[in-house]
């Protein structure tokens, strides 16, 4: 049972929290400075204290086993310093052998240049050994590398130790005092902005920015993006920070697999027209000018059409899951030419898409790259697809005349189902969201939708089934959905708690049984004998089941059962 | 120092040495070199031959984690081989010399090693030169033996690998398989019989911080010298197919800095005669210090080890402040090697 350290935010595998020790209270991420720090935490290795540390030598020796403590040191930490395999592989073994409320202190392997890396990769504690170090042997460290101090004429930083830098005379030990003071300082001002981008849910931006200054970051990232579960068992479905793809490695985010696994994995199966469209700066896309103009002009038929937008590094976004996170958040360079890595992504998207869904006819109404990638695609499935724009301007009266004349041929042609473009949002961000063909559960019959876009909420007999939130483009349950879909789905998304009423938050220590597929930011039904509620959860499912400490699932209405 | 040792890695020491063993050693023979070394406070021409018997059989059994000498030996070694490479040896390089050694990369005294007929020729043919020093694992240094030898040639000296007065490091970061009291055991028979000993000690044996490898060489000289005569000051180096080198390519070790030598000459030249020829060093597998100061600090080294005087030490560097940093704060890597 641990007691001693407590999660209070995530970012994916990173984390904030609160480490009581000993008589006063560390927030981590922290950075141990001093002797007796490091003296402390060596004690409480070896001696009964009220904390639990727990020392890994080797991390295969951990493998498929279960510890459970407070503190978990990664021992010999530093000899991954430039083996980012060794570092990723001994990181996740360790982290997946432990309880998830154990704090992971990571020795004499930080410096300003990878704290943020080290952060983001799941450690919760590091010192300032390394940059200590370095100051002996001469080198100013910065978030971008290193300087030699004998060989810099200016003061690369302006902190009150730079600023009054004067190499040009004094002794060794004077320059190697005000380096390592200016190494310390570097080292927490990372840490501070660490600690704010993770409040922010913006860390894996200033992961891809660090990582540049070095192959070995750049390598540790990669490696660390090929462990996929172990992100996205972490990750939040949504947030509210805004994507940017600004680097190679953004194309393997867990949030852009995520969602592209979910569009073909868990929709209901289309059929009929699929009209393909550009994306657009704006988002939603349905609000940029581009798409204001095109979907003016298929007004009355785009009932029945299937929308899809193809972009970077997304791939492909159903019209009704534009308002859900990626898709609603996300920004990329513009440049007009797409890179061979985001092409192949977006050929590759597209054609599992195609292929998931049933459509009779396909109509690309794309320009530029967009065309390129659509022939690339008609190719490889060996479907035809129907070209009316200009391949130079799509918004000219021509190409938008032509559109419309074969979209409403076409529809003469198939006469396919009139749908409520409305009901499209809700149903597939159930789907979306809760899996299993959750749509059928809370919509046995279409509903009643009210609202302005996105901002629709159904009812079904004049009682309030769900919301859509537009702020992250979830769908918010009521009791009366939750208890439509647990009538066919007992277990999925559910919480269930010990024999209390559920109000405001609700602690991992009353958790039962969670659903393990639980995400932050999910919405969630909690379960006890007398009661359902639903909410948000607040950390992953399998979490809550594994944690002592820390809030599970913030409630926001409770009915007894 | 941490609860370690080699048991974890035992597996993997054998395997490694055996692969190394197999290869067959190369012998160039016969392998005998000269050197300057110090007499009864005199600095004196020495002559050392090494002998390709059939190797340590420690070395063969379960192997010490930094010895590679193994690689020296030659399976195929008979008794007249390897007499008849010590008389081309001497015919070489002559008998004027105040000091021979005679090492066989394992124990002289081993008689399944070095047959005793054998042994007494050598010994025998040695026996006007001052002083003939011989290396032998203690568990041969017996009182039958020591007899034995007397009454062929009465000067020898009797070199011992003792590496540390401290059990616990020389059973788990050693693996050298006998104890402190069997030295002294070998050192008292040896005595019975007017031999002196010499100790080596090993500074710096796998998974001990620098500090700790610093006290613990510090307190082994003051430990030994009750039982020696003269003390030779090993610094570790990393040699080919042991635990140690296994440990080194992953960063789990760094041979002893140079400068922690000298604190430990410092340190203890009061309280024996002690020498130290550091071999391979200002290597990366040697030991070192930042490159800058390396060859004269090993200068500084070979100079105490013939005057004995401390003040030989004089040299400084700007390593030193890391050198000071990595002494007070190696500990807190949990295990490996702060600064390479």
């Amino acid at each position: 049972m641990t007691r001693q350290f407590e999660v209070t935010q995530r970012d994916g595998a990173a984390r904030l929290g609160r480490l009581r020790w000993t008589d006063h209270e560390l927030s981590t991420p922290c950075v141990l400075e001093t002797k007796d720090q490091l003296e402390l935490l060596e004690e409480m290795t070896e001696s009964n204290t009220d904390l639990d540390v727990e020392v890994i030598k080797d991390s295969e020796d951990v493998h498929g086993t279960n510890i459970n403590a407070d503190i978990i040191i990664l021992a010999g930490a530093l000899r991954f310093e430039d083996d980012p395999r060794g570092l990723s592989r001994a990181l996740i073994d360790i982290k997946e052998s432990t309880n998830p409320d154990a704090a992971l202190y990571a020795p004499t392997l930080a410096t300003p240049q990878n704290i943020s890396m080290l952060i983001y990769a799941g450690i919760d504690i590091v010192d300032s050994v390394l940059s200590d170090v370095k100051a002996r042997e001469g080198y100013l460290l910065y978030t971008d590398g290193e300087e030699r101090f004998d060989e810099i004429p200016h003061p690369l930083c302006l902190c009150d130790v730079c600023r009054n830098i004067n190499f040009g005379d004094g002794s060794f030990e004077r320059k190697v005092a005000i380096t390592s003071e200016h190494n310390r300082g570097a080292l927490l001002a990372e840490l501070h902005r660490v600690r704010a981008r993770v409040k922010k849910g913006a860390l894996r931006e200033l992961v891809e920015a660090r990582c540049r200054t070095t192959p070995t970051l750049t390598a540790f990232l990669r490696l660390l993006d090929e462990e996929y579960n172990y992100f996205e068992r972490r990750s939040p479905i949504v947030r509210t920070a805004t994507l940017l793809a600004c680097s190679q490695e953004s194309l393997d985010r867990v949030e852009i697999r995520r969602f592209n696994e979910r569009i073909i994995e868990r929709l209901h199966k289309r059929e009929g027209i699929l009209l393909l469209l550009p994306c657009s700066a704006r988002k939603p896309y349905s609000r940029s000018r581009s798409h204001r103009i095109i979907l003016a002009r298929l007004y009355k038929l785009r009932p029945f059409l299937n929308e899809a937008i193809i972009t970077s590094p997304i791939g492909v976004v159903p019209r009704s899951l534009e308002v859900m996170y990626p898709a609603c958040n996300y920004d990329i360079p513009v440049t007009g030419k797409w890179t061979r890595d985001e092409r192949e992504r977006a050929i590759e998207q597209l054609a599992r898409y195609i292929e998931a869904n049933a459509f009779d006819s396909i109509v690309a109404y794309v320009e530029g790259p967009y065309k390129a990638i659509c022939d690339d695609v008609a190719v490889k499935l060996g479907v035809d697809m129907i070209h009316p724009g200009d391949s130079e301007n799509i918004l000219s009266s021509h190409s938008l005349q032509r559109l419309e004349e074969i979209v409403r041929d076409l529809i003469e042609k198939h006469s396919p189902v009139r749908r409520d473009l409305r009901f499209d949002y809700l149903r597939d961000l159930a789907d979306y969201q809760f899996d299993n063909g959750a749509s059928a559960a809370f919509f046995s019959r279409a509903p009643k939708i009210r609202g302005v876009f996105p901002r629709y909420y159904a009812s079904d007999r004049g009682r309030r089934i769900a919301t859509l939130v537009d702020r992250y483009g979830t769908l918010a349950l009521t009791i009366e959905g939750a208890k439509r879909y647990i009538d066919g789905h007992i277990g999925h998304y559910c919480v269930w708690i010990d024999d209390f009423e559920p109000k405001g938050t609700i602690f991992a220590v009353g958790v039962l049984r969670a659903d393990p597929i639980i995400r932050p930011f999910d919405e969630v039904i909690v379960l006890n004998d007398n009661t359902i509620a639903v909410g948000r959860a607040l950390m992953s499912g399998w979490e809550m089941e594994a944690s002592n400490r820390g809030a599970a699932v913030a409630v926001r209405h409770v009915e007894a059962r | 120092m941490k609860k370690e040792g080699v048991h974890a890695e035992s597996g993997l020491l054998r395997a490694d040495r055996n692969a190394h063993i197999r290869k067959g050693a190369p012998n160039i023979r016969p392998r005998a070199w000269t050197g300057l070394d110090l007499l009864n406070g005199r600095v004196v021409p020495s002559l050392t031959i090494v002998l390709g018997t059939k190797g340590c059989y420690w070395a063969r059994r379960e192997g010490c984690t930094m010895c590679g000498y193994i690689n020296d030996a030659d399976l195929n070694a008979t008794g007249p081989l390897v007499y008849e490479e010590f008389l081309g040896a001497l015919s070489r390089y002559g008998k004027k010399f105040k000091i021979i050694k005679v090492f066989t990369s394992g124990s002289f005294l081993d008689k399944d090693e070095l047959p005793t007929d054998v042994r007494d020729a050598i010994l025998y043919d040695l026996k006007d030169v001052p002083k003939t020093i011989i290396e032998s694992r203690p568990e041969f240094v017996t009182f039958e033996t020591c007899e034995e030898i007397a009454r062929i040639n009465r000067s020898i000296e009797i070199a011992i690998g003792l590496e540390t007065s401290n059990d616990y490091i020389r059973k788990n970061s050693i693996n050298k398989g006998f104890t402190f009291r069997d030295f002294v055991n070998a050192s008292e028979a040896a005595r019975s019989s007017s031999f002196s000993i010499k100790a080596y000690l090993l500074l710096k044996p796998p998974f001990l911080t620098e500090a700790e490898a610093l006290r613990d060489a510090v307190q082994s000289v003051r430990d030994a010298a009750e039982y020696a005569s003269i003390i030779s000051l090993n610094l570790c180096n990393v040699q080919k197919g042991t635990l140690v080198e296994a440990l080194w390519k992953k960063r789990l070790y760094r041979p002893p800095w140079l400068w922690t030598a000298v604190e430990v000459l410092k340190q203890a030249a009061d309280s024996a005669t002690i020498i130290c020829d550091p071999l391979a060093g200002g290597t990366r597998r040697g030991p070192h210090n930042c490159g800058t100061c390396d060859r004269t600090v090993v200068e500084e080294i070979r100079r105490f080890s013939f005057s004995q005087d401390v003040a030989s030490f004089e040299v400084t560097c700007a390593d030193k402040v890391l050198w000071d940093f990595v002494l007070e704060f190696e500990e807190f890597t949990y295990g490996v090697p702060l600064v390479q």
